[in-house]
């Protein structure tokens, strides 16, 4: 009876999930946001510290840069020395004037009038001795005199201007030391932290590595055969898909009355054997041939096969090795050593052809052993 | 006495009309001498721009808070752009201020149609007291602190003369 070829049975081996990537991600993208935020820490403090020195330090030769209270108190300065100066009157005059003018213009400021008591006084007194130089009501000594008075009035904005500066100057000396500390304590431990992070991330990764390589070894354990440490029958299927459209030769090999051999020499010999025969095989085929155990006393050969001639030929040369190697065997009906029965098919590989080609293989191997075993048949394009 | 005042020949009253002339020019004189005309100068060439005419031009009345003086402020001059325009062609790329208080500054970016130059304030002509006779002020300053004086230093004061710097 020709038995039926077993249907492919697609091997259901998939990658292990990785079960720690959502947190591999996560030490990573907290690596990455650590670096980021020490990046934003450094660009927040930078930008802080500079508009602050442009504040204080970098206004030389702008509108503001000189009090705007110092320039009037010159001016007033300016207008006495015109006053006293030798030279005719309406020359002092006109001089004081424009002089009295601009110091006007330069403290009537807003911020004067409201931080300082002593600011309207002191233009009143302005106008006053403008109005009075205009019409030569006033002697200069006495004009000179008037003066005095914006002047110490001046002279109080700037002394408060300046420890107002001073302070403001202080402060920022200050802040900037504390921002200082904040911004090296801040940025260590950032730095620290993405290391850290960075460091699980690499243990992450590594663990990732090992489960993968982990879930690869156990795949290829699941194709071998751990006696022989050939491929199994999964494995006979995972290659013939891996060379489809090729033009393939399987083999099947069965140890003639292996049931005898064991029960003469025992189990652990059959082991023996069955690891002997399939050094032999492979070495009979010259290598060229993937071996797969299918079951007890059943091997497969997988190998290029460009015609059925090549074929015959392998299959000649398996039963010619066997008999070369005389390995004993005491339970043989026959009286013969070790000797195989040996059927193939040529088929071009396909998932859908294996299955007929497998077949195909069974029969001529059944044909064999109809015939008395020892030999060998092949069964023309499967 | 008020006869004879009443009866004094015409040359006398021609003289004493005179006398006052003198009087008052040379009392005016500060002022009319001083900060009348806006130097605008162009390379080699410098005009002189009466502030008076300026004054008539200025077309432009708004209200605008002046954070020097603290409060808003009602302001009539000439857009800047366009006074540029006039005077030189175009806009120049960098402008030269010289200030009647001898501040001197150099800026840029003056392509901006914020700028104002004005002449008079709450219908008061400028004048030196006043942070004239012409004053740069920025029509729309939104978006800045004005508490902050630093940040109006562009608005220039007492202008003198303006160079083109090409």
């Amino acid at each position: 009876m020709i038995s039926k070829a077993k249907p492919a049975v697609a091997p259901s081996i998939q990658p292990r999930p990785l079960a720690r990537q959502p947190r591999y991600v996560t030490w990573l993208s907290l690596s990455v946001m650590s670096f980021l935020a020490l990046m934003v820490l450094i660009v927040y403090e930078s930008r802080w510290v500079y508009p602050e020195i442009q504040a204080y330090f970098s206004q030389t030769g702008n509108l503001t840069g000189q009090q705007l209270a110092t320039r009037s108190r010159v001016y007033l300065q300016n207008a006495q020395s015109e006053l006293l100066a030798d030279q005719p009157e309406q020359e002092a005059f006109a001089a004081a004037i424009t002089d009295i003018e601009l110091s006007y213009g330069l403290s009537d400021m807003h911020v004067y009038r409201h931080q300082y008591e002593c600011t309207e006084p002191s233009l009143r007194i302005l106008n006053r001795v403008l109005a009075r130089l205009e019409v030569a009501e006033i002697d200069r000594v006495g004009a000179v005199g008037e003066l005095f008075g914006p002047i110490q009035c001046l002279t109080h904005i700037e002394m408060d201007q300046l420890d107002q500066r001073g302070a403001a100057i202080n402060d920022f000396s200050v802040s900037t030391r504390q921002h200082n500390q904040v911004l090296t304590y801040s940025s260590l431990l950032i730095f620290v932290m993405g290391l850290v992070f960075w460091w699980l991330h690499e243990r992450q990764l590594r663990r990732t590595d090992h489960a993968t390589q982990e879930t690869f070894e156990w795949m290829q354990r699941a194709m071998r055969d751990p006696l022989t440490g050939i491929g199994n029958r999964s494995a006979l299927h995972q290659d013939v898909l891996a060379k489809q459209h090729q033009s393939l030769g399987l083999i099947l090999i069965d140890i003639d009355f292996f049931k005898q051999y064991n029960d003469a020499y025992g189990h652990p010999q059959g082991d023996t054997l069955l690891r002997q025969l399939a050094t032999l095989i492979g070495e009979t085929l010259n290598d060229e041939a993937q071996l797969y155990r299918l079951g007890g006393d059943e091997f497969a050969a997988l190998l290029r096969c460009p015609d059925t001639e090549t074929l015959k030929s392998y299959c000649c040369q398996l039963i010619e090795g066997i008999r070369a190697a005389d390995f004993a065997h005491p339970a043989h009906p026959d009286k013969k050593g070790v000797t195989f029965s040996v059927g193939g098919s040529r088929f071009m590989a396909d998932e859908a052809t294996f299955a007929y080609a497998y077949e195909a293989a069974d029969k001529a191997l059944y044909r064999v052993k109809a015939a008395g075993r020892d030999g060998w048949q092949v069964t023309e394009d499967a | 006495m008020n006869a004879v005042a009443l009866q004094c020949s015409p040359w006398v009253r021609a003289r004493g009309l005179l006398a006052c002339v003198l009087i008052s020019t040379s009392v005016l004189l500060p002022t009319a001498v001083f900060a009348q005309a806006l130097d605008v100068i162009n390379g080699d060439v410098t005009q002189k721009i009466a502030i008076s005419d300026l004054r008539a031009n200025s077309d432009t009345t708004f209200t605008l808070y002046d954070p020097y003086q603290g409060r808003d402020v009602e302001m009539q001059g000439v857009a800047f752009q366009d006074f540029l325009i006039d005077q030189f062609g175009e806009v120049p790329p960098a402008l030269h201020f010289t200030a009647w208080d001898d501040y001197e500054v150099t800026l840029e970016g003056w392509d901006d149609p914020t700028w104002y130059l004005i002449t008079s304030e709450d219908g008061a002509p400028l004048t030196i007291r006043t942070r004239g006779p012409v004053r740069l002020v920025e029509r729309d300053y939104s978006g800045r602190d004005v508490a902050n004086l630093r940040d109006f230093n562009d608005w220039i004061w007492m202008i003198r003369s303006i160079e083109a710097k090409w």
